[in-house]
């Protein structure tokens, strides 16, 4: 049977292939060419479009780092831009406040995790949950930053509800102190994220067959170690790509809440990398600096998406 | 035995709902809270309590809110159709009409993906001063575009690599060009993909605010979520009408998540490749 299963695989794979040898090699070379044409001409766009916007400008970018530029004429100071920011100590606060931010996503993780496993036992009401967590996605930072600056204000929620437990409210603001100010960019920032990780869990948790969870239920595992020891294993792609974008998230898209919420302030006390490209280029017209902390930045993002592509590879195998 | 573990089961389920509503609460609020303070006077909101249209009046007649509002859908709408346009046309080639370097040229397109908009913005931004289109749409739009395009094409190469060969392969033996093909085919078969790189891109667009601000910097020109911020940061307007603008800034946007909410988390999971 399984030979003449082949066989007959054999032969429909020839009547594909009849075409050709019925029109000859002429006619096929000239459809060919006909297509490798077409495909030139609809990749023209995409290609011009990312060389000239994205790969032109990050070439420029690594380059301008070694001048001393003010947007219109450059001098090339080598490596002095990068010797200057190494020896500054603002430089190195801007880098910790990055690495201050990386304390959240843990939380940015763990808490979508639990929440997307209660979502996931179906409880009444469980799609509108859904629709519900997944909101902020599709509200703006700018406005987000607004309604957040209001809940740390010295007389926002949060301040009334600490003095309510005799815990003491913040003269100031929970944004005019630069610990606390950062805390509350984190804090905004895993409020905001937690509804994108949130259905990438629950998508992923979707995907998973019942049946091995209610193996486990069978053999005496209740709810928690079955999402322990099963879930979390299974689920360690949609885990990884959760993570990998909520790092790139907090390296890259937290200007606008910065702009909103602090200003990058106190001081520079929640003024992160991609912050302070703006802030040295478009307020100190530092152009050249910009570039190079752009740079680093690029070099830094860059690195993720490698280690990115390696789990994804070590995947496969 | 059997009625105390179907009591726990309700209990655990129960407890689960609970928890479910007090996170909906702690989304939730924010929104609230922006909806209800913009409905007050100052005087009420400093007070605390109080319902009030003035907000909403001061909004539309002292700041340019349809002004920024058609300037944002103008850039938005036209950013979303030059990414369809130059992903769908990418990813066919990419996908069907293989020639020589077609596979080297998706890998670099794909790869521009990483690359951080803050890395590029001040090369971008003296280039497009330079050919003199900052404060015209079409330098903003050519700048989202790009920064776009790279995923859309990932996006659509990957649906197109699923049309089966055979289906081409017809069509050119009835005698259709691989343009042809292209308009006649695979766009109407693409309408899905098509849909859910739309939604994420108005969202992504309609909500950014630094390309807007660089780029458009002008009132003229200026979008909703650029002339929000500015406002934030002049510190010159009350709490209650800063709301209110919040609020009609995210309403599109919304409204858009709104209907189209499944293609927003298809793309969301298609992000993670196949």
């Amino acid at each position: 049977m399984p030979k003449r299963v082949s066989a007959a695989r054999m032969l429909d794979e020839g009547a594909t292939a009849v075409p050709s040898l019925v029109h000859g090699t002429k006619r096929v070379g000239s459809l060919q060419r006909q297509r490798g044409r077409t495909g030139v001409l609809f990749a023209i766009p995409i290609v011009v479009l990312v060389s000239f916007l994205l790969l032109f400008p990050i070439i420029e970018a690594f380059y301008y780092g070694f001048t001393n530029w003010n947007g219109i004429s450059a001098q090339w100071v080598g490596l002095a831009t990068y010797r200057q920011l190494i020896t500054s100590s603002v430089f190195w606060r801007v880098l910790l406040n990055n690495a201050v931010l990386l304390v959240a996503i843990p939380f940015a993780i763990f808490i979508p995790l639990v929440v997307a496993f209660l979502l996931n036992q179906k409880v009444p009401g469980w799609k509108f949950f859904r629709s519900v967590y997944f909101l902020p996605t599709a509200v703006s930072w700018v406005v987000i930053g607004m309604v957040s600056i209001q809940f740390f204000a010295s007389n926002g929620l949060l301040s009334q509800a600490l003095q309510a437990l005799g815990l003491g409210g913040s003269q100031a603001g929970f944004l005019g102190h630069s610990a606390t100010a950062l805390a509350a960019v984190a804090v905004t920032f895993i409020w905001s994220v937690f509804g994108t990780n949130t259905i990438i869990f629950a998508t992923g948790m979707a995907t998973l067959s019942t049946e091995v969870l209610e193996a486990a239920r069978v053999d005496g595992a209740n709810a928690w170690t079955a999402m322990v020891h099963i879930m979390i294993p299974l689920l360690r792609r949609f885990l990884q790509f959760a993570f990998i974008m909520t790092l790139i998230t907090a390296f890259t898209a937290l200007f606008s809440l910065i702009f909103v919420m602090t200003g990058g302030g106190p001081g520079y006390g929640t003024t992160t990398l991609e912050f302070f490209v703006y802030q040295q280029a478009f307020s100190q017209g530092q152009f050249g600096t910009g570039a190079a902390l752009g740079t680093v930045l690029f070099l830094i993002v860059f690195g993720i998406s490698i280690f990115q592509l390696r789990l994804m590879n070590e995947d496969k195998y | 035995m059997v009625s105390s573990a179907q009591a726990r089961r309700r209990l655990t389920r129960w407890l689960t709902f609970l928890v479910l509503v007090i996170v909906t609460v702690i989304m939730l609020y924010p929104f609230y809270y922006m909806i209800r303070s913009s409905f007050q006077s100052f005087a009420q909101f400093e007070q605390g309590h109080g319902v009030s249209w003035i907000s909403w009046e001061q909004l539309f007649s002292t700041l340019p809110i349809m002004r920024e509002l058609a300037n944002s859908t103008v850039v938005t709408i036209g950013t979303v159709v030059l990414i369809l346009a130059v992903s769908t046309a990418g990813g066919y080639a990419f996908s069907k009409l293989r020639f020589r370097g077609s596979h080297i040229l998706f890998i670099g397109v794909v790869s521009t993906m990483m690359v951080p908009l803050q890395s590029i913005i001040i090369p971008e931004y003296a280039n497009m001063s330079q050919v003199g289109l900052v404060g015209h749409y079409i330098g903003a739009i050519l700048v989202y575009a790009a920064l776009g395009s790279p995923f859309a094409t990932f996006l659509m190469t990957t649906y197109f690599r699923g049309v089966p060969d055979d289906l081409l392969e017809a069509a050119v033996v009835d005698g259709l060009s691989y343009a042809q093909i292209f308009f006649r085919i695979m766009i109407p078969m693409a309408i899905p993909a098509l849909f859910t790189i739309a939604v994420l891109q108005f969202i992504q667009v309609w909500d950014d605010l630094l390309v807007a601000m660089l780029f458009l910097p002008n009132p003229a020109v200026r979008t909703i979520t650029v002339g929000l911020a500015t406002l934030q940061a002049q510190r010159i307007v009350n709490v209650p009408v800063l709301m209110a603008g919040s609020f009609v800034s995210a309403l599109p946007a919304v409204i858009v998540y709104l209907i189209f909410q499944r293609s927003l988390i298809n793309g969301l999971t298609m992000g993670m490749g196949k």
